[in-house]
């Protein structure tokens, strides 16, 4: 694994020290080899965040700055404290927003920092502390068209991939072999993909034959502190030994996580080759594209006995997480979550993730407030007028504040789908929004 | 600021503590049952043999004011009469994860290796991690420890090799031969740790006495238990023995008084009187094993049936869904994804009601879709 490079500043909460940090920004940036667009980018983030936050945070008060660089992302984690947190103004579909303590500058700031980081995601944690983290992805050119080995002789073994050359050529081969849907983002650009494994950020397994070359392929990377999302099994080999590579790639990869500290393992995007009585079904996903719809089956086990969990219900979810659970044969704790009688402050912000591979948008809340609805159906109808056809929300039910918006999401048109055990902080429930007929 | 996780050494921060199951009650309301056969921790259904059981039955609640024999010294005596070993011989722990610990810290410091299998019990991989210690794990063969492999896996890193023999989960052991060329080949350049914690349950003769073994290499430490045969789990009594020189040295990292007082006297009383329950056990292990071997043949499982108080069985379906559903039905066994065996149960063997049970609950889930 790749070393981070790392640095660590506890800033005045003035404006004024922003140089040094786009200066660290920079030169961060080039140490790691990213072109001057990407480092740009990087140093108008960190700058923008800054900036606004210094607006936010008293005088008194440092802001924790961590700037990290890997092979495949720069990284820029404020970890403040803040009376109040208004940024409405990072909402994709936010066309006037506002910071706090409002002033022209400070609004379009808060929106370049929007616009120029690949994600960013907001987090209480708790009393008047809250993190920030935002994230410029490093850019790599598109994969070249591979040529698949003409045979692949058996026996098939399975272990976990490090070597850069075969992975790119692994995720090639999956990218070309399977729709978008299940395959990773990074198997487009596999250069990539292979630096997210040297970084730590994704592990894998390669299955490979009797003369060494790749047979399958098995990803995975934590979804929380307890989950593993896995992408996979991608079989290259064909028929009955396609079955054979799918069950040792997923024997490998469950031998070698199985005395982690993760609960589960999961997927929303496991392919038709996942092995019979490996996963359990967590029930279906309704994928649309250009008006033709199929059922994705959403992939779930448990590593380890499962221990219970307490979770937040809200009344309209009562039926169908008791439905879930029951089928699932789960023990969970319910604790009563009812609608909020009033909201932390006026404008609401939704995190969203954006993905045209998949036709996919997903939404969170990472801060509540008064115009929820109202800005979830500003997303909605943004990422339809995008051409995203499927539109995903994630609630954590170890937050009683994000189960406590059910009432919200279905009056913005969304429907609890699936129950991700351990998905989040604690169990997360994907909804999904269906269009009005 | 510095947080108090940044104050960890790495190899402390990435380990992640280990859960155990809930307290049965908590787990019968969570499931919705009013009883629960436990055949997940291959306790031994008899319980202690008759004269341990006195004791406990004996033990004044006011010696519980009183402090123990801080060095376990009339077991240890009673242990060294038993088997005809200097008392100085025997170190008594908190069960033997205890020992395990004592020994890690005893001959390891952080960036030296021990060598274990990867599917055997999981302690020795746990303590050597998080000492800063690399676990370097060698993969069964035929899932029984390879020796070959464990040998190639030993470097100047080395300081310990531990083989669980027989090796939980698989049953699987090696006999005099396979020890002798191992520790031939060795030649003495690690510790090695014979953990016998079920070597009462094995009646071949070929099966080596590492008590003995010990007495012509003094680089071996040997762990047993009174957990498994000696059903003393709840009282959490182990021990090793090995040369003075290696105890000696072992005890420098041994914490004193770990071990209460009531489990030094009922292990002490269980050595005196355990002839009729090792033989009472054995017969209940065997007639389970061989009712298990007919209930799997019978739903065309595949299993590995070695020695122990315990058979492993492969699934059709995940181990952790088959463990929520056989919990519905008040039945607990052990999932082993955790041993790197995904789909793959422990069922402990114990007397015919629970087995029963057992069969009934697994023939009932399976026929769930």
């Amino acid at each position: 694994m790749s070393a981070d490079c790392r640095l660590a500043m506890d800033v005045p909460s003035d404006v004024g020290f922003a140089r040094v940090l786009t200066a660290a920004a920079e030169a961060l940036a080039l140490r790691g080899g990213f072109g001057r667009r990407e480092s740009l980018r990087f140093q108008l983030t960190v700058e923008e965040f800054f900036g606004c936050l210094t607006e936010t945070v008293d005088a008194s008060q440092a802001i924790r700055v961590v700037l990290t660089g890997k092979k495949h992302l720069l990284r820029a984690a404020f970890d403040f404290e803040a009376a109040s947190l208004s940024l409405g103004g990072l909402n994709v579909v936010a066309a006037a927003p506002a910071c706090a303590a409002s002033e022209p500058a400070g609004d379009l700031g808060l929106l370049l920092a929007g616009k120029a980081a690949d994600r960013f995601h907001i987090e209480h944690r708790g009393e008047r502390r809250f993190g920030l983290e935002a994230e410029v992805d490093k850019a790599y050119p598109p994969g070249a068209a591979v040529q698949a080995p003409a045979a692949y002789p058996a026996p098939f073994t399975a272990r976990a991939g490090s070597d850069a050359g075969q992975l790119a050529y692994a995720a090639a081969l999956a990218a070309a072999a399977y729709p978008a849907w299940h395959c990773p983002g990074s198997f487009q650009t596999p250069g990539k993909f292979a630096d997210m494994i040297e970084d730590g950020q994704v592990r894998c397994v390669v299955a490979t034959d009797a003369a060494g070359q790749p047979a399958g392929l098995l990803s995975w990377t934590p979804c929380s502190d307890r989950g593993l999302y896995f992408s996979g099994p991608f079989v290259f080999a064909p028929g009955q030994d396609g079955a054979a590579v799918a069950r040792v790639l997923v024997e490998a990869f469950l031998s070698l996580v199985g005395r982690e500290k993760y609960e589960i393992v999961l997927s929303l995007r496991a392919t038709p080759d996942a092995p019979d009585g490996y996963f359990e079904s967590l029930g279906e996903l309704k994928l649309c594209r250009e008006d033709a719809c199929r059922p994705q089956q959403v992939l779930f086990r448990h590593l380890r006995e499962d221990a219970g969990l307490a979770v937040w219900r809200h009344p309209d979810l009562e039926a169908f997480l008791l439905d879930a659970y029951d089928r699932l044969a789960m023990f969970r704790n319910f604790l009563n979550a009812p609608s909020p009688t009033s909201r932390p402050r006026r404008e609401s912000l939704l995190g969203a993730n954006l993905d045209r591979k998949r036709d996919l948008g997903e939404l969170r809340t990472l801060l509540d407030g008064e115009d929820l609805v109202d800005n979830l159906r500003r997303h909605v109808a943004a990422l339809r007028q995008r051409g995203l056809g499927n539109i995903f929300y994630y609630m954590d039910l170890s937050q009683e504040w994000e189960a406590a918006l059910a009432g919200d999401l279905t009056a913005a048109g969304f429907t609890p789908s699936v129950v991700l055990p351990h998905g989040g902080r604690g169990d997360l429930v994907v909804w999904q929004h269906v269009p009005a007929a | 600021m510095s947080r108090l996780l940044d104050r960890v050494p790495a190899y402390v921060r990435e380990f992640e503590s280990y859960v155990p199951s809930r307290p049965d009650p908590v787990l019968m309301r969570q499931y919705g049952v009013t009883g629960l056969h436990r055949l997940n921790n291959n306790e031994n259904a008899l319980g202690p043999p008759p004269l341990a059981q006195e004791a406990i039955a004996a033990f004044d609640p006011h010696r519980a004011a009183i402090y123990p024999p801080g060095d376990a010294y009339d077991l240890r005596a009673a242990l060294a009469a038993k088997f005809g070993k200097s008392p100085d011989q025997f170190l008594v722990g908190n069960g033997s994860c205890e020992v395990i610990s004592s020994v890690v810290r005893a001959f390891c410091q952080p960036g030296d290796a021990v060598v274990t299998a990867d599917k055997t019990f999981a302690v020795y991989e746990w303590v050597a991690r998080f000492s800063g210690v690399e676990p370097v794990l060698v993969p069964l063969r035929d899932q029984a420890i390879d020796a070959g492999g464990m040998l190639a896996a030993v470097t100047a890193r080395t300081k310990v090799v531990f083989i669980c023999n027989p090796n939980n989960p698989t049953g699987t052991w090696w006999n005099r031969q396979t020890l002798e060329t191992f520790l031939a080949g060795l030649a003495g350049r690690a510790v090695v740790v014979l953990d016998e914690a079920y070597r009462e349950y094995v009646t071949d003769p070929d099966f080596p006495d590492g008590l003995e073994v010990l007495t012509r290499h003094p680089h071996v430490l040997v762990f047993r238990t009174f957990s498994k045969m000696y059903g003393l789990a709840g009282l959490r009594v182990g021990y090793l023995c090995g040369s003075q020189e290696a105890v000696d040295i072992v005890r420098r990292t041994h914490i004193a008084y770990s071990v209460n007082a009531l489990g030094q006297i009922a292990a002490t009383a269980a050595l005196a009187d355990d002839a009729g329950h090792i033989a009472a056990t054995r017969g209940m292990v065997a007639q389970a094993r061989s009712f298990l071997r007919d209930l799997f043949d019978g739903l065309g499982l595949e299993y590995v049936a070695g020695e122990g108080n315990f058979l492993m069985a492969r699934t059709p379906v995940s181990d952790t869904l088959l463990y929520r559903r056989l919990m519905r039905e008040g039945v607990m066994i052990r999932t082993m994804t955790g041993f790197r065996f995904p789909n793959w149960i422990r069922v402990s063997l114990v007397e015919e009601p629970a087995m029963a049970a057992f069969a009934a609950a697994l023939k009932k889930v399976l026929d769930k879709p």
